[in-house]
């Protein structure tokens, strides 16, 4: 709705502002009182309907003709009511459409209130007025008792204002506009002469009636033709709204196609000025380069860190050795912290909004104002950030999600939202073009950066329980559960098309879930049914290959309970968890190039309840967080090989590093009070650092931008993988035995300054000895031995019965 | 005969002559070594946390705990006068508002005491004054054991912020730091080597809840100059509340809250290890 206002109505609004000159608009107010079309007559009429509510009384008419003389000339004959055919809406029509011409008209009228007002308080026997009992005393003092005079004195003036007077009477005075919200303004309509005038009224009588009773119609005419545009009124500016809604656009003919706008609109564009003001020119901010990090030369990754139960976060670089600190600060977020997707900015989140931060020295990029903001999501693109609050929503005003521009801080779009349960509410398309929202019945399609709804219309979908976007293309999957005799149903739709390029039915479902590839190639649906003549649940994994004509399905039936599911990010394997404690196994499948989906590899008796993928696939890591005591198993599905089993006890977070070359285990506060650390592992298992913490929260990977390699480059670089690896084993064989000459000089400048200040301190004993000894009366007691010659020797012997006693009878 | 509530704090003069011990039963006495005869009976306000002999063993202090409306005081008697004992006179009391003492040992040559406060921090009093002499706070959290190294030069903290500290016993500057995960009960100094044993372990009360697994109930040895741990020595299944070294050096006993007391002698490669350096 809000976009079809702002496109269509601007482009209205110019057109009905040109023939405002082309009006006889010179013409005196005053010469054609009663003509419809012309500016003036209406506009003085209307001036005059207001100086009668206005007015004092009868004799008020009189009274203005004397000071405001111009408006007089068209106030007289306003009392006689106006000539039946011109409906009042439509001469209201007029006076606002001419443009130039309204301003001074509107003087005019206010002259003429002026005057009126003036010869009331002046010519007001009545002595309604507060000041009048006041002056009547006075007067009454004064001893000319015999004939009051109710009149003020010469140079009274009236301090008190009609709205102070008259206030519970003004405020029910009829606003210049009401009635006018029923009114529409239809353009476009073709120019007959009265012969062929009946036949049109018939036909947009037709059309319009549609949508309410009309009240009135006005057809305005110039040398014997209409002039293209009709006035219509209705019965309630709902149906009013409702016309705007549906027939802008008609197409009439050819030649015709109706543009509809509600008659106040115009009065809303009248006030633009026609002058266009420059936009001032914003100093360009340099924000420096936000990717600066990407050119590390050690190709190192950066995380965040939370800790101390959120007080402090800090910003490291990940290094083999130690974590080197970039930043740390005290309170930089109230609650989490979240990196965009690219990785380019780090958003905090405050009571007040959410802040942006980026750079060499994580400066405050942009900020967004939300009220209690809890939830946030960047769009891919990192264009367009989508924030939530429950505190700011009103009927009138969505505000409880928020769509914002990054780059400029402006809100776009605010929606409602009742719950945030399944967030991200607003799931986006993997290039930001377009962003969707289920609601009963109904998905929603927005583009940007209109953050209009995609054709102006949601599509109907009834019963549709999930839905996703490909990560791989402008493809949304979605699906519905059976109803009486139609099946399940899971459809795949081209957007902005709206074309369904395959739909699967199914039978016996319970519950669908929708797993997509990283790169978009394969969909997997996660069916749970219940078969006829079974009992339990099995699940079936409907394979889609995205990249084959027609969309081929391949299913994979499995009977256990499954735990989890999770493709390879970059690959065509897949992984299941599967099983119920204690017997859990882990299954890895391959979707071969002909379709055919093997069973690579089944490992039993895991400890495992979630599957991590490494982000570049291959590697992956089994892992039983929390209730499983952080079990690790890591495994190389290339070969399908345990490389590593480990445990990380009460781990309850897993996160890759970007490149996939690391992983981390923590422990974090939010689920458990000891032992708050986070420890970094090779891909491979091995155990590089401990990282403790104290109150550790949470850790999180900078996320890095897609890869400007072409494949080709990609494959070339695997292929001279051998010469890269030689080059990096030695600078590692460098590093590392720098490592450990650093860490031998540390222990050595450590050692020697102990050594320093033992001697300080034995010096410093040493000297107390007499001391020492004048306290204990001369005995000195430095050393164990050291009174070797006072000792005596005693020899005590024990006797000792040795007694065995069998074990049975000890109880 | 003898006290009626917990003793939490037990001293002996240099000489083995007199012993004095502190307690929950609000009294702190003094007795005679050998024959075990209470020689005084110091009444107190509250009970009695920490007890001690000056190097020559001629004056005695105690700290009260702040407890039941009494606030925490220091008190030195000196034993060549006996009108103080008998009359229960200190001859310096110390008030100490702020924060209670939770440990204290006396300085070298009897001059001041060291006290270790709840909050952290650990005041260095004169004993002839009563006044401050020096202030630190390098601890966040309660001080729960002061360890004097054998010459006295130096003391190591033990802290239930997770860490000990070495301090230098006269100017209480901070040397050394070593951490761990839970909290710290005491540490003691080895006489011979450059070592330091921590014992601790998550807090008697959460005991019940966790396994002995992640309570980390083990004696952890630390080198004082590089503050690397090189050992480690598990056994007791509640948290360690004191450990104490053997005087020759050659093995240590650790007393824990599962009711063990436990003394380990050292391995001989314990007597070789050294750090690369």
């Amino acid at each position: 709705m809000q976009d079809a206002e702002n496109v269509a109505a601007p482009e209205a609004a110019e057109e009905r502002a040109e023939p405002g000159p082309q009006q006889p608009a010179a013409e005196p107010p005053g010469e054609e009182p009663a003509r419809p079309e012309g500016p003036g007559a209406p506009e003085a009429a209307d001036g005059e309907n207001e100086e009668a509510e206005a007015g004092p009384g009868p004799e008020a008419p009189a009274e203005p003709a004397v000071d405001g003389e111009e408006a007089a000339a068209g106030a007289t004959p306003g009392p006689s009511p106006p000539p039946p055919e011109e409906p009042p809406a439509a001469a209201e029509a007029e006076d606002e459409a001419p443009g130039e011409q309204a301003p001074a008209e509107q003087a005019g009228a206010e002259q003429a209130r002026d005057a009126a007002a003036e010869a009331r308080s002046d010519g007001d026997g009545a002595g309604g007025e507060q000041g009048g009992p006041s002056e009547d005393a006075v007067v009454a003092e004064n001893g000319d008792a015999d004939e009051p005079s109710f009149s003020d004195p010469e140079d009274f003036v009236d301090d008190v204002s009609e709205e102070e007077l008259l206030g519970d009477v003004l405020k029910d005075r009829p606003q210049e506009a009401d009635g006018i919200d029923s009114v529409i303004v239809v353009d476009s309509v073709p120019q007959v002469g009265p012969d062929r005038l009946d036949k049109l009224r018939n036909v947009i009588h037709k059309i319009f009636s549609k949508f309410g009773k009309i009240t009135n119609d006005f057809y305005p005419e110039e040398e014997g033709k209409t002039k293209g545009y009709i006035f219509l009124e209705y019965a309630s500016p709902a149906h009013a709204l409702d016309a705007v809604k549906n027939a802008d656009g008609y197409k009439l003919d050819k030649q015709h196609t109706f543009r509809v706008n509600l008659f106040t609109d115009f009065d809303k564009y009248m006030t633009i000025s026609d002058e266009w003001d420059i936009p001032e020119k914003q100093p360009f901010k340099d924000l420096g380069n936000l990717r600066y990090w990407l050119e590390e030369p050690e190709c190192r990754d950066q995380y965040s860190v939370i800790f101390e139960s959120g007080d402090r976060t800090s910003i490291f670089w990940n290094d083999v050795k130690d974590p080197v600190s970039i930043e740390e600060r005290a309170r930089w977020t109230e609650t989490y912290v979240r990196w965009s997707p690219k990785g380019t900015y780090l958003a905090t989140f405050h009571q007040r909004g959410i802040a942006l931060w980026g750079g060499e020295k994580f400066k405050q990029i942009q900020r967004f104002s939300h009220q209690g903001v809890q939830l946030i999501d960047f769009s891919p693109c990192e264009r367009y950030l989508v924030t939530f609050s429950p505190l700011m929503d009103t009927q009138d005003d969505p505000q409880a999600i928020i769509i914002w521009d990054i780059l400029t801080g402006q809100k776009k779009r605010g929606f409602h939202c009742e719950s945030s349960a399944h967030w991200p509410i607003f799931k986006w398309s993997h290039d930001g073009k377009f962003f969707a929202r289920m609601t009963l019945d109904t998905l929603s399609i927005y583009e940007t950066p209109s953050m209009g709804l995609l054709d102006k219309k949601s599509l109907k979908i009834s019963g549709i329980k999930d839905f996703s976007w490909s990560p791989g293309g402008n493809i949304i999957a979605f699906w519905v559960p059976e109803d009486k005799d139609i099946p399940a149903r899971v459809t795949l739709m081209q957007l902005p098309s709206r074309q369904e390029i395959r739909v699967r039915n199914l039978f016996n479902v319970v519950d669908c879930k929708l797993h997509w590839q990283k790169n978009g190639d394969y969909l997997c649906v996660k069916v749970d049914r219940t078969p006829k003549g079974t009992q339990g649940v099995v699940t079936n994994f409907e394979i889609f290959r995205m990249r084959e004509k027609q969309v081929p399905v391949d299913v994979v039936e499995m009977k256990e309970p499954i735990i989890a599911f999770a493709w390879e990010p970059n690959g065509s394997k897949f992984a299941v968890l599967h099983g119920e404690a204690p017997r859990i196994s882990v299954s890895f499948y391959h979707v071969k190039s002909n379709g055919k989906i093997e069973l690579i590899k089944m490992f039993d008796k895991q400890q495992a309840n979630t599957i991590f993928w490494s982000p570049q696939g291959q590697f992956v890591v089994l892992a039983g967080l929390r209730s499983m005591n952080g079990a690790l198993a890591f495994v190389d599905t290339s070969d399908c090989t345990v490389m590593n089993i480990a445990e990380h006890y009460m781990a309850s977070d897993v996160e890759w590093d970007p490149t996939g070359r690391y992983v981390v285990t923590s422990v974090s506060w939010w689920s458990h009070k000891v032992d708050n650390a986070y420890w970094l592992w090779t891909f491979q298992g091995r155990l590089l650092q401990k990282n403790n913490k104290d109150r550790f929260c949470q850790l999180l990977w900078r996320p890095r931008p897609p890869t400007l390699l072409s494949q080709d480059q990609i494959k070339q670089i695997r292929k001279d993988l051998k010469k890269y690896s030689k080059i990096f084993e030695q600078k590692d064989r460098l590093s590392q035995s720098k490592a450990s000459k650093e860490l031998v000089e540390r222990r050595r400048t450590m050692m020697e300054d102990f050594r320093k200040y033992r001697k300080m301190a034995q010096e410093l004993y040493m000297e107390q000895k007499n001391e020492r000894l004048e306290l204990r009366g001369g005995v000195d007691t430095d050393e164990l031995d050291s009174n070797v010659d006072d000792w005596e020797e005693e020899t005590i012997e024990f006797f000792v019965t040795e007694e065995i006693i069998p074990l049975g009878s000890q109880e | 005969m003898g006290h009626t509530g917990a003793v939490w704090c037990v001293d002996a003069d240099w000489d083995t002559k007199h012993v004095l011990t502190g307690s929950a039963d609000n009294s702190c006495r003094l007795w005679d070594c050998e024959t075990g005869k209470q020689l005084a009976l110091l009444k107190t306000n509250s009970a009695v946390r920490t007890c001690g002999f000056d190097f020559g063993g001629n004056i005695i202090m105690f700290s009260t705990d702040k407890q039941m409306g009494y606030q925490c005081f220091v008190s030195f008697f000196d034993l060549r006068d006996p009108s103080q004992i008998d009359s229960n006179e200190p001859y310096m009391k110390i008030p100490c508002n702020d924060t209670k003492i939770t440990s204290a040992v006396w300085g070298p040559l009897g001059e001041c005491i060291i006290a270790g406060h709840e909050s952290g921090e650990l005041n260095q009093y004169s004993a002839k004054s009563g006044e401050v002499l020096v202030n630190v706070k390098e601890h966040s959290r309660q001080i729960n054991d002061i360890q004097l190294s054998r010459d006295m030069t130096m003391f190591v903290t033990a802290s239930k912020d997770n860490t000990a500290k070495l301090f230098d016993s006269t100017t209480l500057e901070h040397q050394k730091t070593f951490r761990t995960e839970r909290p710290v009960n005491s540490a003691a100094l080895s006489p011979n080597y450059d070592h330091v044993v921590l014992g601790g372990g998550q807090e008697a009360m959460d005991v019940t809840t966790t396994s002995t697994r992640i309570g980390k109930f083990e004696a952890r040895f630390f080198h004082l100059a590089v503050e690397e741990e090189f050992g480690r020595v598990k056994g007791h299944f509640g948290p360690i509340n004191s450990v104490a070294f053997h005087p020759d050096g050659k093995s240590y006993s650790s007393g824990g809250e599962d009711g063990y007391v436990r003394i380990h002698y050292f391995d001989p490669q314990y007597f070789e290890f050294e750090f690369e350096a």
